[in-house]
């Protein structure tokens, strides 16, 4: 490649700030339409079949629009990301109904859980739970994790009286390999995260 | 991953020192082989390297105040979308069919019958967990950059599931902040 090449000019729409071309999957085509007529034209050739001309009132219109736009765009975010949650939600349904028969969920499934709680912003502690399930030494195992991760680590009460281990500080991540590598009868699958009250699992 | 970002996410701003700069830009370098000409376009050697700390351990890298690149923990540096659109050519590309768009704009991962259907393209050459283009079936411009799961093989063979990662799509948080100050 000896020659530079030339930054593409894209044509971002007026109203919607999308490329041009995307502006019929955006937040809201319909407000798109009129600028869209005018800058273009080729894009959306069904458009020009309808009429061309515009009149003051529909340029004011356009204008008034465009100002709403930004708070529909927010609604609109808003409204997807519902979707999601709700379906958590009903996972963690799951979870209680198991609980009460707590002896049973024991037998039924070995997992270490993992969690991240942000505590003042910038701050957080990672619980894990579910070690002893492995027939692992809470004591043991949150001095070896304060040691490898140079934080603090204690073995907590946690609700229904189970215990498990804060770390302090974001170890989500290298925590994985962490407790693969020194307990090697927790395998990887058994693993899980919580994201935004939804298990993920880490492998 | 940028679907609810805002200003509030960035916690720090620095301008970083010139090992790192230049570690930055070696990097980028390396990863977008074909960027290198433009290099001193787009990351002058003059103008000052901000790096954007934000939550989930996600750096920004801006120049003059508008974000070109980001990256996860010690991940590939990517471009935004905006920066990508005017230099389409340096990062590899794949394309969804038209019925996946709406999908991927409304943040979903790129699944691999979207990409392996008659509207979709794969470049052979992807290995798993690289940055990609993500085009779209009749359009000019990409949608989404993605990080792969999976090599561009496996995409074909095992046509199911989740192909790549969608990071960074059209008029999300990221592609709305055109400028932080």
């Amino acid at each position: 490649m000896a020659e530079k090449p030339q930054a593409v000019r894209v044509l971002y729409c007026g109203v919607c700030g999308l490329p041009a071309e995307y502006c019929e999957f955006g937040p809201d085509f319909e407000k798109c339409k009129p600028w869209l007529r005018r800058h273009a034209p080729d894009l959306y050739p069904d458009l020009l079949l309808k009429e061309e001309n515009e009149t003051d009132a529909d340029k004011a219109a356009r204008q008034l629009q465009s100002v709403a736009i930004s708070g529909s765009g927010d609604g609109a975010g808003g409204d997807a990301s519902s979707a999601p949650s709700g379906s958590a939600s009903a996972s963690k349904q799951d979870e209680v109904k198991r609980l009460p028969g707590g002896k049973i969920k024991k037998k039924e499934k070995q997992e270490v859980v993992i969690e991240k709680i942000v505590r003042n912003k910038r701050k957080c502690v990672t619980v894990v739970k579910g070690l002893e399930l492995f027939g692992i030494k809470l004591s043991d195992a949150s001095k070896k994790l304060g040691k490898k991760f140079a934080t603090g680590a204690s073995v907590v009460k946690g609700p229904t009286e189970k215990e498990q281990i804060d770390v302090q500080g974001d170890i989500a991540y290298d925590i994985v390999e962490f407790i693969t590598e020194t307990w090697p009868a927790v395998p990887e699958t058994a693993i899980f995260f919580i994201e935004d009250g939804r298990k993920v699992a880490a492998a | 991953m940028f679907k609810k970002f805002s200003f509030e996410d960035i916690s720090a701003q620095n301008q970083v020192k010139a090992s790192v700069q230049r570690k930055i830009r070696q990097s980028i370098a390396d990863e977008y082989p074909g960027f290198e000409p433009l290099l001193d376009d787009i990351l002058p050697k003059k103008a000052p390297l901000i790096v954007a700390k934000c939550q989930n351990h996600l750096n920004l890298v801006l120049v003059n105040s508008v974000p070109l690149f980001f990256n996860i923990r010690d991940g590939p540096y990517m471009p935004t979308l905006r920066l990508l659109h005017q230099y389409p050519h340096i990062m590899k590309k794949f394309q969804v069919d038209r019925g996946a768009i709406k999908f991927v704009l409304s943040g979903a991962n790129i699944m691999c019958p979207g990409l392996t259907s008659p509207g979709g393209a794969l470049d052979e050459e992807v290995l798993e967990e690289t940055p990609v283009a993500i085009m779209a079936e009749g359009k000019q411009h990409a949608l989404a950059i993605g990080y792969t799961k999976l090599s561009a093989k496996d995409i074909k063979t095992i046509n199911k599931g989740i192909a790549v990662d969608n990071m960074h799509y059209l008029n999300d948080g990221l592609w709305k902040m055109e400028r932080l100050e």
